[in-house]
């Protein structure tokens, strides 16, 4: 009896343990994934947060890899355009698809900005990148060395950061959304679908404001 | 003394010819770029810092479609051999190719389909795409004069 009563007692001290361990351990990190998200076709449960008013007629959906020139190109010449006439007046919204697929460094770099995201800063990151590229694909640019640096002049919490990105925490997000974006049939980036109540357009490439312009003003 | 310019083009085949080459590969080139889009409208668009990669693929267009007429002119009239020719295809193609892959469906076709070789293939050709059209360039040029020297030299024995 009494050894069976140590027995049992062992075992209830351990799960005891346990328990307390595994909640201990686990970072209170949110994550804020809504799984049911969709504009139009695109699951973008995994993608970016929505940069805009969610309630928005309207949604950019673009498809981008943070070492793309043409990105940098789009990001500098015609989404501030598109920030200024659309998104900050409530007609759009924007939701940012990662598509890592130009070198090694452009997965890790995707990555650091859902680390980024969990301490609100996803779009700080995701700007910091875009104003920081250089010319070179897997030029070190985008090492893991800089992403902690640009997250350590962000002043995010260095040690939330450098765990979430060494851990590959968001390896599997970042795949999820490049899968949409070959689900989709999109071939390069920056690519785009403006996506309204009634349908969704595909644009592809660093088009300008123009075009964007011409597109959104008979939906809004 | 003969212009070796002057007589090549004096003939409207190769003016032809020139026209032939310089125009789809200037538009094409452009679009691969992503300085023309055709979809959903047709418009073109030169965005900031991009102004230097945009007059490279212009003179590289240009050289092309000066010098492969003048090899071909080379070839037909006086006989000669195919070796010359060389050069300016070699120039016209190398140029052609460096920056037409980068992040476009041309650069994500090469990668989709070589996998890691063809990334490491695109990442160069995106990394090195000012040096590299600026190489093919030269190539034009040192085989515009070749083929002028040895125009200039052929046609006096030939007259």
């Amino acid at each position: 009896m009494n050894k069976k009563g140590v027995i049992i007692g062992v075992v209830a001290i351990a799960i005891i343990v346990g328990v307390v361990a595994s909640f201990s351990s686990t970072p209170a990190e949110p994550l804020n994934l809504d799984m049911s998200r969709n504009h139009g076709t695109i699951s973008t449960a995994m993608a970016s947060p929505i940069l805009g008013d969610p309630n928005a007629p309207v949604t950019i959906v673009e498809f981008g890899d943070y070492q793309c020139h043409q990105c940098y190109n789009w990001f500098h010449n015609t989404k501030p355009s598109i920030t200024r006439d659309y998104i900050d007046t409530g007609k759009v919204n924007l939701v940012f698809v990662d598509m890592a697929f130009l070198g090694r460094d452009s997965s890790p770099a995707a990555q650091a900005t859902y680390c980024a995201e969990d301490q609100g800063k996803y779009w700080e990151y995701h700007d910091m990148l875009y104003n920081t590229q250089e010319d070179k694909i897997d030029g070190g640019w985008a090492n893991s060395e800089r992403l902690k640096a640009f997250a350590f002049s962000m002043g995010l919490d260095m040690e939330l950061f450098e765990s979430c990105l060494d851990s590959g925490k968001y390896s599997k997000r970042v795949q999820y959304n490049t899968q949409q974006a070959r689900e989709h049939d999109v071939r390069g980036t920056p690519g785009f679908f403006i996506v309204a109540s009634d349908g969704q357009l595909q644009i592809a490439g660093a088009q300008p404001f123009s075009v964007f312009k011409q597109i959104l003003d008979q939906l809004v | 003394m003969t212009n070796p310019f002057k007589l090549v083009f004096s003939n409207f085949k190769f003016i032809a010819l020139s026209i032939a080459i310089f125009t789809p590969m200037l538009i094409g080139l452009l679009i691969m770029s992503e300085y023309i889009f055709l979809e959903p409208y047709v418009v073109g668009h030169l965005p900031t810092g991009t102004e230097f990669g945009f007059t490279l693929i212009v003179i590289l267009s240009i050289l092309s479609a000066i010098v492969i007429p003048m090899n071909v002119f080379r070839i037909k009239l006086l006989h000669n051999s195919k070796k010359k020719m060389g050069g300016g295809i070699a120039g016209s193609i190398i140029g052609a190719a460096a920056g037409a892959c980068s992040c476009g469906p041309v650069g994500f076709a090469v990668i989709s389909t070589f996998g890691s070789v063809g990334a490491t293939a695109t990442a160069f050709l995106t990394n090195y795409e000012i040096p590299i059209r600026l190489v093919a360039i030269g190539i034009l040029i040192l085989t515009y004069f070749t083929t002028a020297k040895s125009l200039k030299v052929e046609c006096k024995i030939n007259s």
